[in-house]
């Protein structure tokens, strides 16, 4: 008895766009298993030589990536039908649980391509700016010791900072679309690490009106989708409910005390 | 000029188009929109949440087979409740105010349920669902069996009797005034077709799962449950509410079901048949319905002739009196007898 071999090679299925508001096409490439392949590995491949199973010489295909080691979030991308990072996704894992030898990938739909995998997240950025995920110093002058960090909190935000603005939670989420304006989790549990910061926290108010206007916190759906793709494994829901509880206490002081 | 103040400009990637602008969910009412969607959630849970909450438990008394005594008792008493138009009206307020925002709500996400099949996914995406479900069957449940609408001549009950009832009946037949009918009215409207029964059985699943589950999503929302723990605790509550909440409405659907109509007292038996028109389907023991009827002399007022369906005039034997005729009306028909039946 021989075990079944496996297949020497086997197929991707890319969604390919030429540029911005171009329309979308799929492409399907043969690739040849290597050991330890992950997905930046196939479109290596695929760059070196792309011609498609139906043997048209095709543009190679672009996509974005940095660091390679999954804490960057620029190499996101939609593979079998699932957010997540291409340089960890690997080819056997992916196989195993694909039924026909095939790999489906495709850009993040929930932020505008730019060419084929390549999307621009500028959105989350952007995002980060309403909220003011800073802390307020800005290196002038000597403004001596910072005030005292509790081990339990620095714990608490730990969790928070591992965030790489990859976009796994806004992809996932259905509340957070192309065309609506709210904030998603990923700027949201920002605005909560950066007000539980002693020093972070002189913007609170200012995070807080920008959490309770439009697209804020309150819009959140409650979908739980965030919390359980993210990569960095952040207590996205936690923090989502933590910041609406800021916001209840801000509101009602308002309410009563009128700033 | 720190960057605290700063207000920073939006940047935008060299070569990129311009970020075009995006609808707000919050649209025209922005500037209040925090203070809308916490009352959004409050309107659900506060007036809309505790009505359900009495109503059900009201209903579910249909269950005891008592003729109806304890849920007529228990129906007389909302209906004593001093100032119940302004109840009725801060209800609707508030079903109104919620269900408007909720629609406006709804489409501003796009459930993705076929990728990311996680439960909590699945809830977002029923919540959505059973709102809609929700507010069909509550304006049908209610203009039927409140208003008296005949929607498209499928079902015409009236939900209570009196005030509701057929206009001149209490004035032709005094021996009628104050029968207690809310038991087999009710009963009669669940029993008079699978497809009604079927529509409040889907109705009532989909209220529920919207209540309890918007009372999970609620106490995120306001920062209640501020732990995967705590919001796991609070979710097997969500789940006993719901539970409790079937069972009543499963003790209401048994009972209305399973409404005994020939164990009623004859009077009864004379105002359901006056108050529903053709009603005699819903007696199994048409002698003892004869024979009831007969015993305070109402058989020839109310149940067609032997040949109705021969001669085809069962329809205009039934013995209602159109509501839209006045009270006037009515009366002149008392002073001629049994002319009154047409």
């Amino acid at each position: 008895m021989i075990a079944p071999a496996t297949p020497k090679t086997f197929k991707v299925r890319i969604k390919r766009q030429d540029g911005r508001d171009q329309p979308a096409y799929w492409q399907e490439f043969e690739v040849e298993r290597r050991p330890s392949q992950n997905i930046i590995a196939v479109l290596q491949q695929i760059a070196a030589n792309p011609v498609t199973t139906a043997g048209e010489q095709v543009e190679p295909v672009v996509w974005d990536s940095g660091c390679l080691e999954e804490v960057c979030g620029s190499c996101t991308m939609v593979i079998n039908g699932h957010v997540r990072q291409s340089c960890s996704a690997l080819v056997p894992d992916l196989l195993e649980d694909a039924d026909d030898n095939t790999i489906t990938v495709e850009p993040m739909t929930k932020f505008p391509v730019v060419r084929d995998l390549f999307v621009d997240r500028q959105r989350m950025f952007d995002n980060l700016v309403k909220v003011k995920a800073w802390v307020p110093i800005d290196g002038t002058h000597d403004l001596g010791e910072g005030p005292k960090e509790s081990p339990e909190k620095q714990q608490e935000r730990y969790a928070i900072s591992r965030c790489m603005t990859c976009g796994c939670c806004l992809e996932a989420c259905p509340q957070f679309t192309l065309d609506n304006d709210f904030l998603g989790a990923q700027a949201i549990a920002q605005a909560y690490y950066f007000n539980e910061h002693e020093t972070g926290k002189k913007l609170k108010g200012e995070r807080l009106e920008a959490l309770a206007g439009p697209g804020g916190v309150a819009d959140c759906g409650n979908a739980q989708n965030c919390v359980k793709v993210c990569p960095k494994e952040i207590p996205l829901t936690e923090a989502i409910a933590k910041a609406g509880r800021q916001l209840t206490v801000h509101a009602v002081k308002k309410f009563f005390t009128g700033k | 000029m720190t960057a605290a103040t700063t207000s920073a400009p939006v940047t935008t990637r060299p070569g990129a188009p311009k970020p075009k602008t995006r609808t707000s969910v919050a649209g025209p009412l922005s500037q209040h929109h925090f203070v809308l969607r916490r009352l959004h959630s409050l309107s659900g849970i506060v007036p809309v949440g505790l009505f359900v909450i009495g109503h059900l438990f009201t209903n579910a008394q249909m269950i005891w087979q008592d003729n109806g005594e304890t849920f007529q008792h228990e129906v007389e008493f909302i209906h004593s409740i001093p100032a119940l138009l302004f109840i009725e009206i801060a209800l609707w307020s508030a079903i109104a105010f919620h269900a408007g925002l909720g629609l406006y709500y709804t489409f501003s996400g796009k459930g993705n349920v076929a990728a990311y099949s996680y439960g909590d996914n699945i809830r977002y995406s029923l919540q959505r669902w059973t709102g809609v479900i929700a507010l069909v069957f509550i304006f049908f449940h209610i203009a039927t069996l409140r208003w008296r609408w005949d929607i498209l001549g499928l079902w015409d009950t009236p939900f209570y009797y009196k005030g509701y009832s057929v206009p001149g009946m209490e004035e032709q037949f005094p021996a009628l005034a104050n029968v207690p009918l809310s038991a087999p009215l009710t009963a009669y409207a669940l029993q008079y077709s699978v497809w009604v029964a079927l529509l409040y059985l889907v109705g009532v699943v989909a209220v529920v799962f919207h209540w309890s589950n918007g009372l999970w999503t609620a106490a995120i929302s306001w920062g209640l449950t501020i732990s995967t723990g705590a919001m796991k605790k609070w979710g097997y509550v969500c789940i006993g509410l719901f539970v409790a909440l079937m069972v009543f409405f499963g003790a209401a659907f048994v009972g209305s079901l399973r409404y005994d109509f020939d164990a009623m007292t004859p009077q009864q038996k004379a105002a359901t048949l006056f108050t529903v028109g053709d009603g005699q389907w819903a007696f199994d023991d048409k002698e003892r319905l004869e024979t009831d009827l007969a015993s305070i002399g109402m058989e020839a007022v109310l149940l067609p002739p032997e040949d109705a369906d021969e001669t085809g005039a069962a329809g205009d034997e039934r013995p209602i009196v159109e509501p839209s005729e006045t009270p006037g009306v009515a009366d002149d028909a008392a002073d001629h007898g049994g002319d009154a039946a047409h």
